[in-house]
């Protein structure tokens, strides 16, 4: 019997934690970057807000496809890194390593998120 | 001038979210001004600078403005109280005799730079890249300067001592003057000066001393050999150097007081931080002057003394540039003239004192200088030692108002000229990573330089910058290419993201950006950047010239004068002046001229990293025998002692910080360099760049080291002082290397 904390149980909780974190995240991308696209700079930011808001959000209501936006944004993250700065480590290193860190603590979560939808349906609440 | 805050940078990985905090910058503080394609002339100012006040002017009534610049110098702006000096003809300088700096004794270090050429090259050997992993600690000497409570950190030593035969001199960073024995580093004998704290200016640093042997007194004489030192309160002083007292026959009892002339000031508003050169037995002196103060600051005039007598011979004032007397009654040398801060080099053959000038008082804003300072400033001026005069000058920046003033000592050395026949030339490097080298006779470039456009929109108005700037494109060029949003850094994307930002939302149109007051304006290389105070090291064997440089862009803004006093910006000599009113390096009241300046790094003020990609630092070789090509370049300097937070990250990572201090080479095959903010000195092959030895200083090595030879072996020697605005640990002391069985 895992532990729980209400009717949630901690894995749960840190789950939404890190939702919470994403939405911060994917708010300060969003307003950030819409300043930074308009000032001429690049548009990455304010996209890769709008997926990491989206993801934070679905990931606070329990849903699977929170973490899978997120897992997106990652994806999207590494291919524009990659096609600015090329393989250079030094310049990958904050385009992608806290992205990289925090996509391993996502996928983790996707196993609890998996759990929470499947209560739901048992609850008919999807 | 030079520095303030930190630039301590780096690395580390880690997931760690910066606040959401908008842009700090200041807000838009007024209107910017019409972009301008008009060619201005050499100046705004008019001939012989009458927009300078004249004692009829009033005083301005502002407590944010200083006193009037023909207010009488307060008694204890002349801190010795010495009654002034007298004048002599230069032509009645007896005739020196050959100095130990023109050719020092094999394992001597006879000048800063070792000799008169400055090429900071020992011809020791012993030490060599194969042996250099054993240099052990052979001795410590502790100075006895540094920040007691209650004082604010000033200091930085950057002491490089001087090695004449049985001993080692050397100064403290407030200027008390040393002998040690170069083997044990037991004191022979000290001079106390009595400096006072408040004397310091931006920072307490005593460059060197100068060796000086005298015709005219007989050797076996008390002062046949003397100790010279110019001081933070503006004495230049000459002491025995067998026994450390005071030459009675030189100026006041063995003082003079380098105040004289110079009109209204307070302590640490103008100091000495080098040691004089003396050309033909003239002793040449140069100040540096407090930046960002007011644009009547006291004058940056070079004088000549006899280096017997110490009395008066000369001044080159920019503004007077035919009269050369010493200012009588309530006259003072004229203000707010370009200043020299950096050490200058003398020639003996040619007669000519090298001068690496600075810029006008208040350095952002040009349009009140006159044509003559804007002809010297940010230039090597040539002074003839016998009149005063110069007899050439190339300037690196055309109307500086980037701080590129020159603080790196010119290097003589002989390049091949066109008919096989060595030319003499001399080596200025910049902090704009661009090296001039000339011919030393003329001041033409040995190496091509090209005036290329420099595009200035948006300049402020009545203060045009200059069409174009000169590139010496024959050198490579100690710099990375323009800064684009791409190379902004950080450790995650959201500080990366804040710094894109921040680069979107200043001026930048590359190297020659002006100044800007409706938003701000990246300034790159910054005044912190390319080659500074360290200078340069050349092995005339190999033809292998060692540079060391910065890449530390800044952050600055006009304000107009409402947002400066609301900023409680206010010169040094304001009677209600308190410190963080306004400093050297940092913000700055500019009084007298219609804006004050704000200045910062390019950084992420939060996490206290910088927001360009690293390196920050370099080191790079040139083989200035066949075609000036870079024989090898890395970055220089450790992420050990730096992170974010100002935190140590402990990572052996050789992301290349910001250094200060310069290099030597050895005919060992050696280069010895401390200057990065990593706090190790460290041992590299001259012609591979691999780094042979390493070890960790007890304070930062911001100072040139220095190799000599005692009792058979070969010693090394780093000032460790520290430094304030670099933000490395302060220490008092000396630390002398050598390999092992030599410990003194």
């Amino acid at each position: 019997m895992p532990t729980t904390y209400g009717n949630r149980t901690l894995t749960e909780w840190l789950t939404l934690v890190l939702g919470v974190v994403i939405i911060l995240v994917g708010l300060f991308f969003v307003i950030g970057g819409a300043d930074l696209a308009m000032l001429g700079g690049s548009v990455y930011y304010v996209l890769c807000g709008i997926l990491l808001l989206a993801g934070g959000v679905f990931m606070v209501m329990g849903r699977t496809l929170g973490a899978f936006l997120y897992l997106g944004a990652l994806a999207y993250t590494w291919i524009w890194s990659l096609w600015e700065v090329g393989f250079s480590p030094v310049d990958l290193l904050p385009r992608d390593f806290g992205p990289t860190l925090l996509g391993i603590l996502v996928a983790l979560t996707i196993p609890v998120l998996r759990r929470m939808e499947t209560r739901r349906t048992l609850r008919g609440t999807v | 001038m030079r520095r303030s805050h930190l630039l301590a940078t780096a690395a580390c990985a880690t997931l760690a979210w910066a606040p959401l905090a908008a842009n700090a910058q200041f807000a838009p503080a007024g209107s910017g001004g019409a972009p301008t394609s008009t060619v201005p002339g050499p100046g705004n100012g008019s001939s012989g600078n009458s927009f300078e006040p004249t004692e009829n002017t009033p005083a301005s009534k502002s407590r944010f403005s200083g006193p009037s610049p023909y207010a009488p110098q307060a008694p204890g702006v002349n801190a010795a109280n010495l009654p002034d000096i007298g004048s002599m003809d230069p032509n009645d300088v007896p005739q020196m005799v050959p100095q130990q700096s023109a050719n020092p004794a094999h394992g001597d270090w006879a000048a800063y730079g070792h000799d008169d050429s400055q090429m900071r090259y020992s011809p020791l050997s012993e030490i060599t890249p194969q042996n250099a992993d054993q240099l052990q600690v052979a001795f410590r000497y502790h100075t006895g300067s540094y920040p007691r409570p209650g004082q604010v950190n000033k200091w930085a030593a950057e002491t490089t001592p001087i090695k004449v035969g049985d001993g080692l001199y050397m100064c403290s960073a407030q200027n008390d003057i040393m002998k040690l024995d170069p083997t044990t580093g037991k004191e022979i004998w000290r001079h106390n000066i009595n400096e006072k704290y408040e004397s310091i200016p931006y920072t307490a640093a005593c460059k060197g001393v100068t060796y000086f042997t005298s015709s005219q007194v007989p050797e076996g004489q008390p002062c046949h050999n003397r100790i010279l030192e110019g001081t933070l309160d503006m004495r230049l002083i000459a002491v025995d150097a067998a026994t450390g007292n005071l030459c009675e026959g030189f100026g006041n009892g063995g003082q003079v007081n380098l105040m004289q002339g110079l009109g209204e000031s307070v302590p640490g508003f103008v100091s000495m931080t080098t040691p004089p050169p003396i050309v033909n037995g003239v002793v040449v002196v140069n100040h540096e002057v407090l930046d960002g103060q007011r644009r009547w600051a006291p004058s940056g005039v070079i004088r000549g003394y006899d280096a017997e007598s110490g009395k008066f011979l000369w001044a080159w004032d920019v503004n007077r540039p035919n009269d050369h007397s010493q200012p009588t009654g309530n006259n003072h040398y004229s203000r707010g003239t370009p200043n020299s801060w950096a050490a200058m080099t003398g020639d003996n053959a040619l007669g000519l004192v090298y001068v690496p000038t600075g810029n006008s008082a208040s350095d952002y804003y040009s349009a009140l200088r006159s044509p003559e300072e804007n002809k010297v400033s940010s230039a090597v001026v040539a002074l003839d030692v016998k009149t005063g005069s110069p007899r050439w000058v190339f300037q690196t920046v055309h109307k500086d108002v980037w701080d590129y003033d020159i603080g790196s000592q010119a290097t003589l050395m002989d390049m091949p000229g066109p008919d096989g026949q060595p030319v003499p030339a001399l080596i200025m490097p910049t902090k704009r990573g661009q090296t001039f080298v000339l011919d030393r006779r003329d001041g033409k470039p040995i190496l091509p330089v090209e005036e290329r456009p420099a595009p200035s929109p948006g300049v402020i108005p009545g203060d045009p910058r200059t069409p174009t700037q000169p590139w010496s494109t024959g050198m490579p060029a100690l710099r990375v290419p323009d800064l684009k949003e791409t190379d902004m850094w950080g450790m995650s994307p959201i500080d990366q993201l804040f710094c894109r930002i921040k680069f979107r939302r200043a001026n930048y149109v590359g190297e020659f950006t002006p100044p800007s007051i409706d938003k701000p304006w990246i300034e790159y290389p910054g005044y912190n950047g390319g080659s500074d105070w360290g200078s340069m090291s050349y092995d005339p064997q190999s033809g292998i010239l060692i540079a060391n440089w910065n890449i530390t862009p800044m952050y600055d803004q006009l304000v107009t004068r409402k947002k400066a006093d609301e900023l409680g910006l206010m010169p040094i000599d304001d009677p209600n002046y308190k410190p963080g009113g306004g400093g050297a390096e940092g913000n700055g009241a500019m009084d007298g001229t219609p804006y004050g300046i704000v200045v910062t790094p390019f950084w992420d003020q939060y996490t206290g990293m910088m927001c360009n990609r690293p390196p920050y630092g370099m080191i790079t070789a040139i083989d200035m025998k066949h075609g000036q090509k870079v024989l090898w370049q890395h970055p220089l300097g450790t992420a050990r002692a730096n992170g974010p937070w100002g935190l140590p990250t402990g990572l052996p990572w050789e992301i290349g910080t910001p250094n200060n201090g310069g290099s030597v080479v050895t005919a060992g095959g050696v280069v010895f360099i401390a200057a990065a903010t990593d706090n190790q000195i460290r041992a590299i092959d001259e012609h591979t760049g691999k780094v042979v030895w390493s070890a960790v200083l007890p304070g930062g090595g911001q100072a040139n080291p220095m190799t000599y030879e005692a009792n058979g072996h070969q010693y090394v020697a780093i000032m460790a002082g520290g430094h304030h605005f670099m933000m490395t640990p302060v220490s008092d002391q000396l630390v002398v290397y050598a390999l092992p069985d030599h410990k003194g």
